[in-house]
């Protein structure tokens, strides 16, 4: 019983002490996106970091939310000033997993559908996720393109009564992540 | 035994979570800290009469449309001033996202100006500390009002007499957001009118401070006055001073306010201002803005 503890130990620690395959993006895109008679607002942030690690599927996104651009600089100041509030609360972050991680095959091009949750904060609150995505190998180029849909109400994103008829509370975001190999900075 | 075996599952599972932080460090190392701007010092490119360090950003143009009604005191027949308004129009528009240009024409004197305003400083933190925003506005204004100060009608008159009409204002402008709520600015501001009245200054030199104070959301209170080199106790001239409250809707800036200039123009409201604030000298006055977009800001 002893030993297999030990050696169950063991590779715990060799696993650990393996330097896991980690692949990065500085220039991940989301774009937003929300549609009403009233009222259209589109805005892209082109400034997403994210980090995957392939071994573990564990996977973490961070970005300014002042980075967000629309056409209209107006809608662009009450993005940050009254609803985001990136003054408050200037990063949003996702801390999560990719479910399926064991049944793709990083080593050689290919395409899948990926199933991730984990934890997205925005505006300073925090909601656990779970969604799908696609993703593919090409060229030792992983990317990752999600859709889905988050609610302002979730987020604690208030909406005035006299604006809830132009601005929708689902609000789609289409992410878009380009990884290529991490190298370790000297 | 059993607790073993628990024990060690947490410690994966504590890795595991652990893990994400890694990646999380990894990002705060790799991605590098940026210069953060500060957005919406004001929420307008005016205070109230005087202009704030505020631009247009590239491809926005805004269309404002500047009212002073009449004297607060002149009683029911003139509806409290509201017969007798004065109007001005403007378009601005952001060349880049640092200058602006515009063109106004305006109901008093019958006048016509064209401005520029750039930025020189931009206050911002993160990887640049810079504590206040710097913009300079200058001005160039030329009064077609028939008879101003007993000048020939334009179309009698050369060039030599014409650029009599000319006044040109410049200012810098100096504003700190303070917090979210609070903003102040600093305008010194220099004035020169190429003809005045008999015993006037050709020169005004003036120190202008303002700010506005956002209670709640979309609604801030806002305040200017400028001391100025052209009040004397044997003038009719004050000191500019207006108060007001700013109110924005989605694409519209509101300001409502009162003031006791009745010149919208800078060397109209610098060097000519006659309201009296303690003698209900007063107008209501209102601007509104809109601004389109006509090309995409980056």
């Amino acid at each position: 019983m002893k030993s297999r503890i030990i050696l169950v130990l063991i590779f715990a620690c060799l696993s650990i002490g393996m330097q896991a395959q980690k692949y990065i993006t500085k220039t991940g895109t989301i774009e937003i996106f929300s549609e009403t008679p009233m009222f259209t607002i589109e805005g892209i942030n082109r400034k997403v970091a994210s980090v995957i690690n392939v071994e573990t599927g564990d996977v973490v996104a961070s970005t300014l939310v002042r980075s967000f651009k629309f056409k209209e600089a107006l809608v662009e100041e009450h993005f940050n000033e009254n609803y985001i509030e990136s003054d408050k609360f200037p990063k949003s972050i996702f801390k999560g997993k990719i479910m399926n991680i064991d049944k793709i095959d990083f080593s050689k091009d290919g395409s899948y559908e990926i199933t991730f949750e984990g934890k997205l904060t925005i505006h300073g609150t925090t909601n656990y996720i779970k969604e799908k995505g696609n993703l593919t190998i090409k060229e030792g180029v992983i990317t990752v393109i999600v859709d889905f849909s988050v609610s302002l109400k979730a987020y604690k994103i208030k909406v005035e009564k006299s604006y809830e008829d132009a601005i929708k509370d689902d609000i789609l975001l289409k992410i878009h992540f380009d990884y290529k190999p991490y190298n370790k900075k000297k | 035994m059993k607790n073993l075996y628990l024990i060690i599952a947490l410690v994966f599972f504590s890795l595991q979570s652990y893990s994400q932080d890694d990646l999380m460090d990894i990002l705060d190392d790799e991605v590098e800290e940026e210069i953060e701007y500060i957005i919406a010092t004001f929420k307008s490119t005016r205070i109230i009469n005087g202009h704030s360090i505020e631009r247009m950003k590239k491809g926005q143009l805004d269309f404002r449309i500047n009212h002073r009604f009449g004297q607060l005191n002149s009683g029911g027949y003139e509806l409290w001033g509201l017969d007798n308004a004065l109007i001005n129009l403007s378009f601005e528009y952001g060349i880049n996202d640092r200058i602006m240009i515009g063109f106004r024409r305006g109901t008093n004197n019958k006048v016509y100006d064209g401005s520029v305003k750039f930025s020189l400083l931009r206050q911002s933190k993160g990887k640049r500390v810079m504590p206040v925003s710097v913009s300079y506005f200058s001005d160039m204004s030329f009064k077609t009002q028939r008879g101003y100060l007993d000048l020939p009608n334009i179309s009698d008159a050369g060039f030599d007499i014409n650029q009599h009409r000319l006044a040109f204002t410049h200012q810098l402008l100096i504003a700190r957001k303070f917090n979210d709520k609070l903003s102040l600015q600093l305008s010194p501001s220099f004035v020169h009118r190429n003809i005045v009245a008999p015993g006037e200054n050709n020169d005004i030199y003036a120190l202008g401070i303002g700010g506005r104070y956002k209670f709640i959301r979309r609604v801030a209170f806002t305040f200017e006055y400028f001391y100025t080199n052209n009040v004397t106790a044997d003038n009719i001239y004050h000191y500019p001073l207006a108060i007001g409250f700013d109110i924005e809707t989605g694409g519209h800036v509101f300001q409502l306010f009162v003031t006791n200039s009745r010149a919208m123009v800078e060397d109209g409201f610098l060097g000519e201002t006659t309201g009296n604030w303690l003698d209900g000298g007063l107008y209501f006055g209102f601007n509104m803005s809109r601004v389109f977009a006509l090309a995409g800001s980056e």
